[in-house]
């Protein structure tokens, strides 16, 4: 009975479009009019287009550096944060620094996504103004217009935006833990290091799980800053499944082959998942 | 406890959750009443229409919903101008209708005018843009009002000139510039070569007659280490209208008619292709775009022009009226690409359209007729728009009557040349995934001739079957 609100919202926010994208990418519709049943045809055409396997390659590449760098960067932070900034400054300093760090998830990306672009113009961004300034014009760069360094920007850009989710996270994690046990470590002449990876990172390892799941999911679903920064440009270096999904869907008025590109999308977010999860009820468990 | 606690939440939710679910059901009550309302009201005034001869205008109420997109653009002031103009003029003519004027961008009419024209919710009035890939399709759904005899019956076929028409044009499978009437145009547009006067003087240069001339021109800039033109790279169709205008050098109306009709075969490395591509390669290893093409936005490389960074911006006349309000300290001029007859523009780009499910068309029809009116079209002509329709008496500054004679010139050659992605939908994309390729120099001229062939010749070939 209680369940009936929650199994609603459910169906209709849920189940109900994903059966309905999946309905559609067999068929070739142009969004308007009839649909036409054509099979597998779409997933066919999908295995032999260059765009498609583009895409999801730099998905990938997207999901494993922002999966790594912001874990690893937020984990030092929260550390740094946690041990040092607020024994010695007071909480008040401490909690600054984590809401600062934590601000670009706030912003909405299309905005963080306008400002970046504009650090980044290659005539007279911010970037290429003061690297000039500081001597070293050599290292100018059309960054956004150049395919060897669009991708790397937009990934940077990210890196950026996402740190401080697993910094706030990490941080709450931190705080779980019993101080006795640094206290009895430090007497038994454990290093600093030692207490951060023995203690530390063993002890919140839910949260690194978490954090690890829910970027990667992030990671596959990006859309803002491509769509803002570079429309999956130059040429097709910074596409990825869910822009291309949406020109198909939009521009091309190919709505089953968008719906096609989805919903592979899709399976993959979920296959990451189950695997992730299966690791960590294995863990779990012999732990 | 703790589970009693437990439930107490999850009952908590659920009655959040419910409410909010009823809160919904109201609000979907009260529109539908709304939407009730306004049709009861639409149904009054078609019924006041009927009786016309005893109502005056002035009696008639009701409600002009009017969407559009180009006024919203700060590079486009003349239409908004045009726009709030015929607005006016409609009001003084019908003071109880109220006017629903609302501005959209571009992307959103683009993404949500299927949806909106297959809808209650469809406006009266609708701008999108021209084209087999847009109005042609839902010109083959039955979304949009065929106003052929009504135009004939107010004389608008006698107003609006043949290459106006032409975009506004559609057959039953969609293909633009023959068949029946589905809209107006009010605006031409082509584009030009925006170059900086003083800085012309100050090299002892004049405006070119000849391609040589002009790279001659060029050459100029790049020895003084200028880089010559401004382009804005990031959003792609900047891109395209430089490498049209080169593609133009060679092409004739015969092979427009095959590329843009889908009629006889199109050889993508025949003659014209191959010279517009080799062309931007060449310009591009003399250094006359400069290596920042890609990562420059449109808006950056106008502001470049209107600087005096870049003595040469090649872009549409839509750009006019901007430069007239931000170019305060030098003087400046267009001129067409020299030496050819084809130039990239058209007739109009965009329509206003009636759809189907408007509910106030013979309002909306009226309105149509504003827009196209000498009053509003003169307003147009001297906001810095290219109209058809304009007094040019009427028009005060020597610039813009340059701008519209220039526009003049193209018609009478019969050189309007279109825009190429308008051949197949979804061309502007890859088109500009390819051009950002070539102006990055990833691509010589054949391959990416190939690129274009290949999705063109894809949809030719689902379009026969």
């Amino acid at each position: 009975m209680f369940l009936i609100p929650g199994i609603l919202a459910f169906l209709l926010i849920i189940l109900f479009p994903l059966l309905a994208n999946i309905g559609i990418s067999f068929t070739e519709w142009e969004g308007i009019g009839k649909p036409d049943w054509i099979g597998l045809t779409n997933y066919i055409k999908a295995f032999g287009d260059a765009t498609f396997w583009g895409s999801f390659k730099n998905n990938l590449i997207i999901a494993i550096v922002i999966t790594i760098v912001p874990s690893i960067i937020g984990l030092l932070l929260a550390a740094f944060i946690f041990e040092y900034i607020s024994i010695k400054f007071g909480s008040r300093i401490s909690s600054f620094f984590r809401a600062g760090f934590y601000l670009p998830q706030i912003i909405p990306v299309v905005v963080s996504g306008v400002v970046w672009r504009w650090l980044l113009q290659p005539n007279w961004g911010v970037v290429n103004q003061f690297l000039n300034n500081i001597g070293l014009k050599m290292l100018a760069h059309n960054w956004l217009g150049d395919k060897s360094t669009a991708l790397a920007s937009i990934i940077i850009m990210t890196i950026w935006f996402q740190v401080g989710y697993p910094l706030v996270i990490f941080i709450a994690a931190l705080q779980r833990i019993d101080p006795v046990l640094y206290e009895a470590a430090e007497l038994d002449g454990a290093s600093w290091r030692q207490r951060f990876f023995y203690i530390t990172v063993n002890l919140i390892r839910p949260e690194i799980f978490v954090v690890v799941i829910t970027t990667i999911v992030f990671a596959f679903k990006v859309f803002g800053q491509v769509f803002v920064m570079t429309r999956g440009g130059p040429g097709r270096a910074t596409i990825v499944a869910s822009y291309f999904s949406y020109i198909n869907f939009f521009d091309y008025g190919k709505v089953g082959y968008g719906a096609t590109i989805s919903t592979v999308l899709t399976i993959i977010i979920l296959l990451i998942t189950a695997g992730l999860i299966m690791i960590q009820i294995k863990q779990e468990r012999s732990s | 406890m703790k589970k009693t606690l437990l439930w107490i939440l999850i009952l908590a939710m659920s009655i959040l959750m419910v409410s909010a679910f009823s809160l919904t059901a109201c609000k979907t009550t009260a529109t539908t009443e709304a939407t009730t309302a306004a049709e009861t009201t639409a149904a009054e005034t078609t019924a006041a229409e009927t009786t016309a001869a005893e109502t005056t205008a002035a009696e008639i109420t009701g409600n002009l919903v009017i969407w559009d997109y180009t006024a919203g653009e700060s590079e486009r002031i003349a239409d908004k101008e045009m726009l709030d103009a015929a607005i006016e003029e409609f009001q003084a003519k019908y003071p109880k209708v109220t006017v629903d004027f609302q501005l959209k961008t571009f992307e959103q009419i683009q993404k949500m005018a299927k949806m909106v024209l297959n809808s209650d919710d469809a406006p009266d009035v609708m701008e999108i843009n021209s084209g087999k890939a847009t109005i042609g399709l839902y010109v083959t759904e039955g979304l949009i009002t065929d106003i052929t005899s009504e135009a004939q019956a107010r004389g608008w076929d006698k107003i609006m000139p043949k290459s106006f028409q032409y975009t506004c044009l559609y057959d039953e499978d969609g293909n633009m510039g023959s068949g029946n009437l589905y809209g107006i145009t009010y605006s031409g547009a082509y584009v030009g070569i925006y170059y900086n006067k003083d800085m012309f003087e100050q090299y002892g240069l004049e405006v070119p007659t000849s391609l040589e001339e002009f790279e001659a021109v060029c050459d100029k800039f790049v020895e003084e280490g200028i880089v010559p033109i401004t382009v804005g790279g990031l959003e792609q169709w900047p891109l395209c209208h430089n490498w049209w205008e080169m593609v133009l050098y060679k092409a004739d109306r015969q092979l427009l008619d095959d590329f843009y009709g889908l009629k006889n075969d199109v050889d993508f490395q025949g003659e014209a292709f191959t010279f517009g591509a080799e062309k931007i390669i060449e310009y591009l290893g003399k250094g006359y775009f400069g290596s920042n093409t890609n990562g420059t936005s449109y808006t950056d490389a106008n502001v470049a022009f209107a600087q005096g960074i870049n003595p040469m911006n090649l872009t549409g006349n839509w750009a006019y009226g901007n430069f007239m309000d931000t170019i305060t300290d030098f003087d400046w001029g267009i001129f067409l690409m020299p030496g050819k007859t084809l130039v990239t523009g058209s007739g109009g780009g965009t329509s206003l359209v009636i759809p189907e499910k408007a509910k106030n068309k013979e309002l909306a029809m009226d309105f149509l007729g504003i827009v196209i009116g000498e009053n509003a079209q003169s307003v147009f002509a001297n906001a810095g728009g290219v109209p058809f329709h304009a007094d040019l008496t009427k028009i005060t500054d020597p610039k813009l009557v340059e701008l519209n004679e220039a526009f003049n010139t193209i018609i009478q050659n019969d050189g309007i040349g279109f825009y190429p992605d308008w051949a197949i939908p979804g061309f502007l994309d890859v088109m500009g995934a390819s051009l950002q390729d070539l102006f990055g120099g990833n691509l010589t001229a054949a391959e990416f001739n190939d690129s274009l062939s290949k999705p063109y010749y894809e949809y030719k070939s689902s379009v026969e079957q």
